[in-house]
């Protein structure tokens, strides 16, 4: 927990397939393979997205594991919680679907499931040594790597690293 | 007399939230947490879960959940605040005297009960705000057939929805031309007014409760401003909440409504803090002092709180008096910033289809995002939270918010 490994973006690598998507919902399905995942109820939901922008491209957009995270502190039943891995997890049981933590997300990266009426949000994979996005992720876009590999400014390296692409281009 | 380092009076979000942080940087410091109520803190918003049993006790307390880790608080039940000494520095209770190096006042809020209400004394009235209220409603909905909500809030419309699920009769009395009307304007609700009306809870607009008939103890009849008569059993009052600071009275604490308090959360006498519904905090856009009701920002403030009390100098960014975030009818919504635009100048857009709807205001120049409403689909909600919060101009990327079209990206356009 004291270094826990985290997922970077490099957006520059990103050309938008979104692979990393299936992987991830596939991973987050019970069957864990796409054939059977694809009608499989509830249906099992990406908890990154690849969103467009105009100038810097592709960008996939995910939980950001803030140090003091905003969603578990404004969660009104005590659902969400940084586990023994440092990473934020959301309890499916004890969420009502209330969505404050929709509300407080300012990378809005948390999904609600509609069919189950619960939110639900990036867990870095629990039972994977690499998460599913990083390790499916063809072009190295998703690396999981600790903050001292990637960057000495954990809280602004994603940031830093997007608006550099987007500014590229302006 | 017992002696803590850190004392906290009140023990929910605001009180338990600071405890967790001051234990976060300094585990090893005593902190003492004193509650009047019987029970251990709990999630407050989760009561309505107690009235019809879709929840126990045990499923809804804080302590262990979520971020609440820290074991070894020192949490005294039972225990009321009577008065306090900012001189000798303690707080005198009906369990004896507490001191203290410093002091967190998070005694909350408690209902509003209207004037002409007040003097009935009969069982089956309630106002939702406590653990045991929800307990001693869920008993007494066992023999219950109909229930009338007095105001069409949102702590009165979970309630009611909690209610009718259990196949017994709601009729709710909103004295405004609509329902939640603090949280939006009349032509912003027809959607959820529909999930209401689809529920069965019976809506009557425009009527005032002026009062309860009772006989033998318990409630017969509402009696409305039209003299008509509503057969009931049950009455909850929802009209709001009002700082719990009687005690304080005399003691040197300044208080306008709430504790005033300034931008480190400190009273105007020194180690003396306070935070969450009890707080008189401010708008950050136009600086105008405001109290709350709300979770997210009682913990919010505690935390930081928790951090000045430990000497980690800390501002305290304000809050709006409406974000809010629930789910009616199966219908999700936010509510957040400046939605009541009537009489305003500022800028408005609306969107309007069958299955959702949006308001997005900027202000009169357009430049500045201050508030939205969104329902059903309230996708990256959170983004307009941010940007309502930190007043930035959003002149570039107004389009995306008007078309309810942005995602995290194009925030980098603003910050680069
Ligand atoms: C049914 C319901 C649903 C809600 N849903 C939401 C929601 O979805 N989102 C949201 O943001 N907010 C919601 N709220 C509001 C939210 O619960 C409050 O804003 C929040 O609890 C405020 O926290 P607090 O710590 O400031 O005070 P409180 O929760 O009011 O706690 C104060 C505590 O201090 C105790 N106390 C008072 N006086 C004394 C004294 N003299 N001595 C000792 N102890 C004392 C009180 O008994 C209480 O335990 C809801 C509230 C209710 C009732």
């Amino acid at each position: 927990m004291s270094n826990p490994r985290e997922i970077f973006v490099n957006i520059k690598r990103c050309t938008g397939c979104k692979t990393c998507e299936i992987s991830c919902a596939v991973e987050h399905s019970k069957a864990k393979n796409l054939y059977s995942a694809i009608s499989e109820l509830p249906t099992p939901k990406a908890r990154l997205s690849v969103e467009w922008h105009q100038t810097a491209g592709s960008i996939p957009v995910l939980c950001r594991q803030c140090d003091d995270a905003p969603c578990m502190h404004a969660c009104i039943t005590g659902a969400i919680k940084r586990d023994v891995r440092g990473a934020i997890v959301t309890d499916t049981d004890k969420c009502i679907g209330c969505w404050t933590c929709v509300m407080v997300c300012p990378f809005g990266v948390i999904g609600r499931h509609l069919q189950i009426q619960k939110a639900y949000r990036c867990d870095r994979c629990p039972d994977r040594e690499i998460p599913a996005c990083v390790e499916s992720c063809p072009t190295k876009a998703l690396v999981f790597k600790t903050v001292d590999e990637y960057s000495t400014n954990k809280r602004y390296a994603f940031v830093e690293e997007m608006s550099e692409a987007i500014k590229q281009d302006v | 007399m017992k002696h803590s380092s850190y004392l906290i009076i009140g023990g929910s979000a605001a009180g338990i939230a600071c405890a967790q942080r001051i234990k976060e940087t300094m585990p090893s410091c005593d902190v003492t947490v004193l509650t009047d109520e019987p029970h251990l803190p709990y999630f407050r918003p989760l009561i309505t879960y107690i009235i019809n049993r879709k929840k126990d006790v045990s499923d809804i307390a804080m302590i262990g959940r979520g971020p609440y880790t820290c074991g070894d608080l020192n949490i005294i039940t039972d225990c009321k605040a009577k008065s306090l000494s900012i001189d000798q520095k303690t707080v005198s209770t009906n369990k004896g005297d507490f001191g203290y190096d410093k002091l967190l006042i998070a005694t909350g809020s408690s209902p509003n009960i209207p004037e002409e209400l007040k003097d009935i004394r009969c069982d089956g009235i309630f106002a939702l705000r406590k653990l045991a209220d929800a307990q001693r409603m869920s008993q007494m909905l066992i023999n219950a057939r109909h229930v009338v909500m007095l105001g069409g809030g949102l702590v009165n419309l979970k309630t009611a929805f909690a209610i009718i699920e259990m196949g017994i009769k709601v009729t709710m009395i909103v004295q405004s031309l609509e329902i939640l009307s603090q949280l939006m304007e009349p032509d912003d609700t027809s959607l959820l007014k529909n999930a209401i009306l689809n529920s069965g809870i019976n809506v009557i607009t425009g009527k005032k409760a002026i009062g309860v008939i009772s006989n033998n103890n318990s409630v017969k009849a509402v009696v409305l401003d039209d003299s008509k008569e509503i057969p009931c059993d049950i009455v909850c009052i929802g009209k709001g909440v009002k700082p719990n600071v009687e005690f304080l009275d005399n003691s040197g604490i300044y208080i306008d409504k709430g504790v005033v308090v300034d931008r480190y959360t400190q009273t105007n006498i020194a180690d003396v803090y306070s935070a969450g519904d009890i707080a008189v905090t401010f708008n950050p856009i136009t600086g105008q002092r405001i109290t709350t009701a709300l979770w997210t920002n009682a913990v919010e403030m505690g935390r930081c709180a928790g951090l000045n009390m430990i000497g980690i100098k800390t501002l305290y960014a304000g809050t709006f008096g409406i974000m809010n975030a629930t789910q009616i009818g199966g219908i999700p919504f936010v509510s957040m910033g400046c939605v009541h635009t009537k009489d305003t100048d500022y800028e408005v857009y609306t969107h309007k289809t069958d299955a959702s709807y949006r308001k997005i205001v900027f202000n009169k120049y357009g430049t500045r995002l201050i508030g939205a409403i969104l329902i059903a689909d309230i996708t990256n909600a959170g983004i307009y939270r941010y940007l309502i919060r930190e007043g930035k101009d959003i002149t570039k990327i107004k389009g995306l918010l008007i078309n309810h079209c942005i995602h995290y990206g194009h925030l980098m356009q603003l910050n680069g």
